[in-house]
């Protein structure tokens, strides 16, 4: 569904990747996995057309979306959900939620309140906040409104980076079932992770990715039996 | 009675600060650049009007269009030359003294249109209303009046609509707004022409009340603009009509009090004050803290 070739964005002289290839199928979980530094964000960046890659090409359903840039992006239905929670902090969070429905033209307002709607059915803790400055939530509830926010712009496939970084034990659990009940509704999603555990409960496929390159693909079940690669990525188990 | 009257004086120039500083704070608030060439795009707007004035003839509301579209234009011009080339958050500095220069050649294109030291700018004929002992004077009334419905059309448009929303969007985090599909340039281009329009509104207020023009408008404008934004906080949109409104009252009580002489330093003399007790201004720090902890999170 969408498939990454040979994709080489630099900053400046530094090549962060240097020509990675992936794929993400359609209905599935994939997972990206790998040490700080190797790339990864840059990797979500390039995808989400907020970097423009040196060479390489992303491809959406046969859409070439290389180098397009973020709204065009958007527009084909690839959203992206950043690290770090990137919340409006003055707006409500009903505004939050309008505002992920930008790329939707207005003449479409009925299905905007509609989807609304259904955000607050999924997000119930949204529904009982909405009126409340997005900037004053828990990191939890602001990163289900992030997410909340990526889906009213209608995505084919949801693009997750790091979603569990710096939440409670107990509210990353929350998160990863919502994302495995987004799955199962049919969402294809693409994932950054730094928590293996979570990540291997819900992933239908894996890649490694270090120093800019892709140096493994393959099922959990592959991840798990390899002992060289459990070692050097995932500290032992 | 006496400070009855110059108070209300004081709000009726106030008005047309705080318009002037709602132009600054815009951009400051939103795009978190100064325009440095505001003042001289009113004068610009003004000395248009004055040149069109012959040909059109369209009396004062003539010279309220055109001093509002010739701000606007320039405005916008200065938007295209000096800021939206430099957009990342590291060419701030740049983009400001690009528009430095401008200031200067909008001055000059203006004193090329307005040739002597002053011009006439015409007011409005209007009567000169008494309650009591207090006298208002009918076209500032009016004026005050427009102010009013300007910044509630402001509010209107910022609170009110789809455009309103996605600029409060990229004023609260600009890389966020381009996440979700805003075309920031475009949005920064919109809102400096929403600017010149306020600012020309003020221009005119000004200067059909005081009858005249001079190449000077441009550099005064700017400070007074600058210094309601700054009174108010920088980049609020309530802070700047606050700070006009202090500006305007305190301005005219210290003409009347201590004479035209002490008035600037009264004026600069509280400015120095509130950055000294309240550095961000008096609706507070609201952007940098926002900002440094965005930081810290990152």
């Amino acid at each position: 569904m969408l498939s990454v070739n040979n994709l080489v964005t630099s900053y400046g002289l530094i090549k962060a990747l240097k020509g990675v290839s992936l794929e993400a199928r359609e209905g599935e979980v994939t997972c990206i996995l790998g040490p700080n530094g190797a790339g990864k964000t840059t990797l979500m960046f390039t995808l989400a057309g907020i970097l423009s890659p040196d060479a390489g090409t992303v491809n959406l359903l046969g859409h070439n979306l290389t180098g397009l840039g973020g709204p065009k992006v958007l527009n084909q239905g690839l959203a992206l959900v950043p690290e770090n929670r990137l919340v409006f902090p003055d707006m409500s969070v009903h505004e939050n939620l309008l505002a992920g429905a930008f790329t939707q033209s207005k003449a479409m307002a009925v299905e905007v309140s509609e989807d609304i709607d259904k955000m607050y059915t999924r997000f119930p803790i949204l529904k009982t906040r909405y009126d409340q400055l997005a900037g004053t939530l828990s990191g939890g509830e602001q990163q289900m409104l992030t997410l909340a926010r990526a889906l009213m712009s209608r995505p084919t496939i949801l693009l997750l980076d790091e979603p569990s970084v710096g939440l409670s034990p107990l509210i990353v659990n929350e998160i990863f079932d919502i994302i495995k009940q987004l799955n199962e509704d049919g969402m294809s999603i693409l994932l950054v992770e730094q928590n293996v555990n979570k990540a291997l409960q819900v992933a239908d496929y894996f890649y490694l990715l270090d120093q800019g390159k892709v140096t493994f693909g393959g099922t959990p079940d592959q991840l798990q039996n390899d002992d060289i690669i459990k070692r050097a990525y995932l500290g032992g188990e | 009675m006496d400070t009855l009257q110059t108070s209300l004086d004081g709000l009726m120039i106030g008005s047309t600060y705080a318009l002037i500083g709602i132009g600054f704070a815009l951009v400051f608030g939103i795009m978190r650049r100064i325009n440095l060439a505001f003042g001289a795009c009113l004068l610009f707007g003004a000395a248009l009007a004055i040149y069109l004035e012959p040909w059109l003839g369209w009396g004062v509301w003539g010279l309220f269009l055109v001093t509002m579209v010739g701000a606007a234009l320039a405005s916008a011009y200065v938007e295209r030359l000096c800021f939206a080339p430099h957009t990342k958050r590291t060419q701030s500095m740049t983009a400001m003294i690009a528009s430095f220069a401008i200031w200067m050649q909008l001055d000059e294109i203006s004193s090329q249109m307005l040739p002597q030291r002053t011009h006439a700018y015409h007011g409005l004929e209007m009567p000169t209303f008494w309650l009591g002992e207090i006298s208002v004077r009918g076209d500032q009334l009016l004026h005050f009046c427009m102010a009013l419905v300007s910044i509630m059309l402001l509010y209107v448009l910022l609170y009110k609509t789809h455009l309103g929303l996605l600029i409060r969007a990229t004023a609260d985090n600009p890389e966020t707004a381009y996440l979700l599909g805003v075309r920031v340039p475009w949005l920064g281009f919109i809102i400096f022409l929403v600017a010149g329009i306020l600012g020309g509104v003020g221009a005119f207020m000004i200067l059909s009340a005081d009858g005249y023009v001079t190449p000077m408008f441009g550099m005064w404008s700017t400070f007074k603009g600058l210094l309601a934004m700054i009174l108010g906080g920088l980049g609020s949109l309530p802070g700047a009509v606050i700070g006009g409104l202090i500006l305007g009252v305190v301005e005219t009580h210290a003409g009347a009090t201590l004479g035209a002489e002490y008035r600037d330093m009264v004026t600069f003399g509280l400015v120095f004050l509130v950055l000294i007790i309240r550095p961000g201004g008096l609706m507070g720090v609201k952007i940098y803290r926002t900002e440094s902890l965005a930081q810290e999170r990152i």
